[in-house]
């Protein structure tokens, strides 16, 4: 009750502030693409398209999230619209690069991505016509914008493959792993729309937020922060590539001061769980008002470190403890930092919009059961998916280094997403697993998949570096 | 006393089989596999990590821990070995405890539905009809369009209907499981009878022995020659393409021959082998010069390997002695300073026979290094090639097919397990506690019972639209509601 009544105690002008966050957000990611543009001369590119591509979705996502606050239907209809006209630009995208390259766009994390936000979007179509959940791309659609986003970041040449890469299997692989990938997403946003409407407490949000922030922010410290300041991998920009010291060690040169910025952010993230748990012990409501505005607080430092660490990273030089001189970055280098900056202020911003539209959030939602069900058919899609994608993965390495399983870290946390899922099929099989835990289950699997993506490649060594 | 222990002891396997099979027993060992993969990803492992890197990663104390716990190589000790196969046998027990029930479902399909279950069946109506037969023959066409195909089970003096589909999904999990052990399977014959190793040849070498692993030999039973290896480049340079042309000699004569490239590799006699590097061994192939003499005749064009002898003309001779590919001068000596082709330089002999006399000279000249006699002939350099090697990985896996297989099996079982739902109808005419004559319509899934009971809402609705066309003579019954829901 009292969750509910400090929701109505905010006026109307913070869902308006919400919308103005997020306007100028947009129009913050619309100028620097425009930027791009400019700079390319011919229109027809992949560039373009998907800078039609961003506008369109960025049109969707800010529908999806207006509906989310205010309820009002026609908004409905017209982001399912751009949702539709981003899609098209963005397989035009798609087909151009492919064009373009010669081979399907699996070969960089850009192409990657390019794939990944085009099957996002085809799944959240799905999700909304199919299976009627229309909230799910006030989920989708900000991860399509911020997967865009990144692109326009990392913005690469087509680079011809080598040789280890030219492999119908690997195109096969990398395929499955999208899709199956993608359902996975898909299983986790419905996962937490159970919950909402299974009437999880808005507290346990705040302190999985807070959970995540502080998960995020300590993965990059830990690996980049290095003397107060960030190292991040030197950029070759006329090769566009990575530097490297010698075969296999990249060159690391170190922004200064941007890790004493990093940990004053973690420190803004990691105050909401330290409030939630005195609260509690104690059960002072008021340390849940004073979480919620850290959380406000803790978005503007993270979007002050993200912004600075944009401008620092893509002008400047900067020296290296292992190489004399001084070397220049690009964003391109960095991508698991700029993902899980990005990550965190998204995450943060659904806090607050589940904070202060929850009642609104769960009238849209169909039935809890519903939801559950839907969980469980997109798992069931997912998980013969992830197999095959194993399978194909398999064989794609014993064409190209003559073992099927290495057990080099990629592979064996690709096993550990299977066995997760798989302890979740079981337990619900077997064991009648429903509700709250199946959904827990649900974004276990999740997380381990986000692990497996980026943090296998960034966080821990293996072949699987090129990827 | 005897029979106690005995009965004790088979009690205790009793009390193992039973644990071993137990879902929680499974979900444990998943879990152990699970935490300590993780570790072994995060951990920097042992063969792939070289010594001196985990010597600098780790301080020495801790390695040494590492070490003794088996950490260091977590995927091939004895105990995750262990625990792998204690996985394995916990699928078998929990498959073979659970699949007699199973088939016995399977092989025994529940085809005359009693008055209990009749009751109990989530998912039934019961319509009131006049004529037994012209009812049950209008459901058995509707049940025949919707893709059952009735079976007629007869009673005392009147029959029932009985449909289903997909009736393997009931076993498909035991596929799955079956599957699963297929790859173990192969796995454990890999890593007991499978090895890797390599062989780095030169052109025109061949090798009947490769390096293992562990650094000893291995004798392949033939040879293996290289016939030539390259490398296709980009327009802007970097690698598009390693090749090597393979040839395999048993006993001799010449039984494979195959150009492999990246991703498709040599196969004979299971012995795969894989292009895996491709390199300058910083040794010449073919110099080619121009030879132009003293005497004002014209300028020939010779080809030379190292320690090849060309004739000039009748009387002079011309000999590659020494190549270097990158050579520096360093307290008046010539050194190699790389293998590659920076600076190279070629030390010939020119001879005379009638005077017997041999000239000795660097090309180009290196200064300090010149000798005074001249030679007859002055000497330009056209083009050089060098010699290049192949890597080759080798390996040998027995139990890879093993492994294939269980693949296919798991993405069939796995689609039966999740896409191919057993459905299962009945229709019976029954009569009710009145003596009104009752058609009772059943259906049950196992599973997606959702859709199933959407589907058999719209089975029943067919029927009854049906009945009413057919018996329109007679009067309108009301029908009942659906029972189930």
């Amino acid at each position: 009750m009292a969750r509910l009544a400090r929701a109505e105690q905010h006026p109307a002008a913070t869902g308006t502030t919400l919308v103005v966050m997020v306007g100028l957000g947009v129009a913050f990611l619309l100028f620097m693409a425009f930027l791009n543009v400019v700079k390319s001369g011919n229109l027809l590119n992949d560039s373009n398209l998907l800078y039609a591509a961003l506008i369109f979705y960025s049109g969707a996502g800010t529908l999806y999230l207006g509906f989310g606050v205010t309820g009002t239907p026609s908004y409905i209809r017209f982001a399912s619209l751009a949702t539709w006209a981003g899609l098209l630009a963005n397989t035009g995208a798609v087909a151009h690069r492919w064009y373009e390259s010669g081979h399907p766009p699996f070969a960089s994390i850009y192409e990657m991505l390019l794939s990944f936000v085009w099957t996002l979007a085809v799944l959240t179509l799905i999700a909304e016509k199919k299976f009627g959940v229309k909230v799910i791309g006030t989920v989708t659609m900000p991860v399509a914008i911020v997967g865009v986003v990144l692109m326009q970041l990392l913005r690469t040449e087509v680079h011809p493959l080598v040789p280890a890469l030219q492999s119908t299997w690997l195109h096969v692989h990398v395929t499955l792993a999208m899709l199956a990938y993608a359902a996975c997403a898909l299983s986790f946003a419905l996962a937490m729309m159970f919950l909402i409407k299974d009437k999880m407490k808005t507290e346990t949000f705040l302190a999985a937020t807070s959970l995540f922030g502080i998960g995020t922010y300590l993965g990059v410290l830990t690996r980049f922060e290095k003397w107060g300041g960030l190292s991040v991998i030197a950029w070759d920009p006329e090769r566009k590539s990575e530097m490297f010291i010698a075969k296999g060690a990249r060159l690391f040169i170190v922004i200064p001061d941007l890790g004493w910025l990093m940990l004053l952010v973690l420190a803004a993230v990691a105050a909401p769980l330290a409030l939630y748990l005195m609260w509690r012990k104690t059960g002072k409501e008021n340390l849940i008002d004073i979480a919620n505005r850290a959380v406000f607080v803790s978005i503007l430092l993270q979007v002050l470190a993200l912004v600075f660490f944009l401008l620092r990273a893509r002008d400047g030089r900067y020296g290296s403890l292992d190489a004399d001189g001084l070397f220049s970055t690009s964003l391109a280098a960095s991508p698991f930092i700029l993902s899980g900056l990005a990550g965190g202020i998204f995450v943060s911003l659904l806090y607050l919009l589940l904070l202060w539209r929850r009642h609104d959030l769960e009238r849209m939602l169909p039935s809890a059961e519903e939801l559950d069900r839907i969980t469980y058919k997109t798992i069931a899609i997912a998980f013969p998916l992830l197999t095959l994608m194993i399978a194909a993965g398999a064989y794609w390495a014993n064409r190209t280094w003559g073992s099927y399983w290495s057990w080099d870290p990629k592979e064996t946390w690709a096993a550990i997403t299977w066995l997760v899922y798989a302890g979740y099929l079981h337990m619900r099989v077997t064991r009648g697993w429903r509700g709250r835990r199946a959904a827990y289950f649900a974004i276990l699997g999740f997380a381990v998949v986000m692990f497996t993506f980026f943090g296998v490649t960034y966080l821990l060594p293996g072949l699987h570096a090129y990827a | 006393m005897a029979a106690t222990i005995q009965s004790s002891a088979w009690k205790t396997l009793r009390k193992i089989w039973q644990s071993l099979g137990a879902i929680k027993t499974g979900v444990v060992l998943l879990i152990l596999v699970v935490i300590i993969s993780a570790a072994g990803t995060v951990i920097l492992q042992r063969p792939a990590t070289e010594a001196d890197e985990m010597q600098r990663a780790y301080s020495p104390q801790v390695l040494r821990l590492l070490d003794g716990a088996g950490l260091t190589d977590v995927f091939h000790a004895w105990w995750f070995v262990l625990l792998l196969s204690l996985v394995s046998l916990s699928i078998i027990v929990a498959s073979l405890q659970r699949f007699p029930n199973s088939w016995r479902f399977f092989s025994r399909p529940y085809k005359s539905a009693d008055e209990t279950f009749r009751n109990a069946l989530p998912n039934h109506v019961l319509i009131p009809i006049k004529d037994e037969e012209q009812a049950l023959s209008v459901t058995e066409r509707v049940f025949h369009k919707a893709g059952f195909r009735a079976e007629h089970i007869v009673r005392e003096n009147s029959f029932s209907l009985f449909g289903e589909r997909h009736r393997l999904s009931e076993l498909a999990v035991y596929i799955v499981h079956a599957s699963l052990l297929l790859i173990f399977l192969g796995g454990i014959v890999d890593a007991l009878y499978g090895w890797r190793g390599f062989v780095t040849l030169n052109r025109g070498q061949q090798s009947s022995q490769v390096e293992a692993q562990n650094g000893s030999k291995r004798d392949l039973g033939f040879a293996v020659r290289c016939d030539g290896a390259g490398q296709e480049n980009y327009a802007d340079g970097t690698p598009k393409r390693w090749w090597s042309d393979l040839v395999v000699l048993d006993n001799g004569r010449e039984a494979l021959r195959k150009q492999i490239v990246v991703n498709d590799p040599l196969v004979y006699r299971g012995i795969r082998f894989y292009q895996a590097s491709y390199g300058n061994t910083g040794k010449i192939d073919r110099l080619v010069l121009a030879a132009t003499p003293r005497d004002g005749k014209a300028p020939q064009d010779i080809a030379i390997g190292l320690d090849q002898t060309v004739s000039l003309d009748s009387d002079t001779t011309v000999r590659l002695a020494e190549f270097i590919p990158d050579y520096v001068v360093r307290d008046g000596q010539i050194y190699a300073r790389s293998s590659d082709l920076e600076n190279p330089a070629a030390r010939l002999v020119v001879e005379s026979r009638k005077s017997n006399h041999a000239v000795d000279f660097w090309l180009p000249a290196i200064p300090g290094f010149e000798q005074n006699a001249s030679s007859p002939y002055t000497f330009e350099g056209k083009d050089l090639q060098m010699a290049y090697f192949t890597g080759l990985e080798v390996s040998h896996e027995p139990g890879q097919w093993s492994v294939w297989a269980g693949v296919l099996v798991m993405g069939l079982g796995l689609a039966v397990v999740f896409y191919f739902v057993h459905t299962r109808v009945w229709a019976a005419p029954v009569r009710d506690a009145r003596g009104q004559l009752m058609l009772w319509i059943g259906g049950t899934a196992n599973k997606n019972k959702d859709v199933f009971e959407q589907r058999f809402r719209e089975l029943v609705e067919q029927i009854k639209t049906e009945l009413k066309i057919s018996s329109k003579a007679g009067a309108e019954t009301p029908v009942t509601s659906l029972a189930g829901k």
